[in-house]
């Protein structure tokens, strides 16, 4: 886990303490993690496994939960525990049996504020997965209304 | 007196004449009612008889596995432009039946 996306560029002591202010939570299949609307402490870097990120949609006027992002071994989950107003913005399950290392944000702002280096480490990887998400999304969403644009004038 | 006799029934003869091609005229505009054999051909709406649909519906399930591979391959496709950001990446065209 100390190869964890969150944790990059930190030695592997290091790593192993900012790992130490969570707890490991197993989940079972089909359990869920967290749900949207939530109020968001912890962030979760996934240790095995897969978690499943879902939004509501209205399919044939039936709330259905739209799978629209996974994420697997070393990959965090949930950084909606770090940015105000701290409320998951997604719902979150897992597929099939699944172990996560839950880091509490009062945790984490209090070794960071005693350890600064580590702290501003973590906030570039912490960028670094936010940018790439917003990236993605953003290029999915041009791809959509280009359809859309198409659909208009064809 | 013959003068003014004649005028009249002329005129009178004149009048019936145009009456009665106005009327000829007026029911030659009527459109003909359709006969009875052409009224039972057209299929009369029923209470709990919904129309037919114009296409066959996707099983609830099956529409969502097409969600679900829609956003995957979508997925990879922002992917493959993050990689290299080019114009064509972006609008790549795509295989998903949710849009073809």
């Amino acid at each position: 886990m100390v190869n964890a996306d969150l944790l990059k560029g930190l030695a592997e002591d290091e790593a192993e303490r900012v790992l130490a202010l969570g707890k490991r939570v197993v989940l079972t299949t089909g359990a869920e993690l967290f749900h949207l609307g939530d109020q968001a402490d912890c962030i979760y870097l996934v240790a095995r496994g897969r978690i499943r990120l879902t939004l509501p949609m209205q399919v044939r006027s039936r709330d259905e939960d739209v799978m629209v992002e996974e994420r697997s071994s070393g990959q965090t989950v949930g950084w909606s525990a770090l940015i105000p107003p701290y409320r998951f913005t997604l719902t979150a399950t897992a597929p099939l049996e699944t172990e996560v290392i839950a880091l509490p944000r009062e945790a984490l702002n209090q070794y960071f504020a005693a350890h600064p280096e580590t702290g501003y480490a973590v906030s570039l990887n912490l960028s670094s997965v936010i940018g790439q998400r917003l990236q993605l999304f953003q290029a999915m969403w041009l791809r959509e209304v280009q359809r859309m644009v198409e659909l208009r004038c064809a | 007196m013959e003068m003014l006799l004649m005028g009249a029934v002329l005129s009178m003869f004149g009048l019936a004449v145009t009456c009665l091609a106005f009327g000829a005229a007026a029911r030659g505009e009527k459109r003909p009612e359709p006969a009875e054999g052409v009224k039972a051909a057209v299929p009369a709406t029923r209470f709990f008889v919904s129309p037919p649909a114009t296409q066959p519906r996707v099983p609830i399930e099956a529409l969502l596995l097409q969600i679900e591979n829609h956003v995957r391959l979508e997925q990879a496709a922002a992917e493959c432009f993050l990689e290299s950001p080019n114009a064509a990446l972006l609008h790549s065209r795509t295989i998903s039946p949710l849009v073809n």
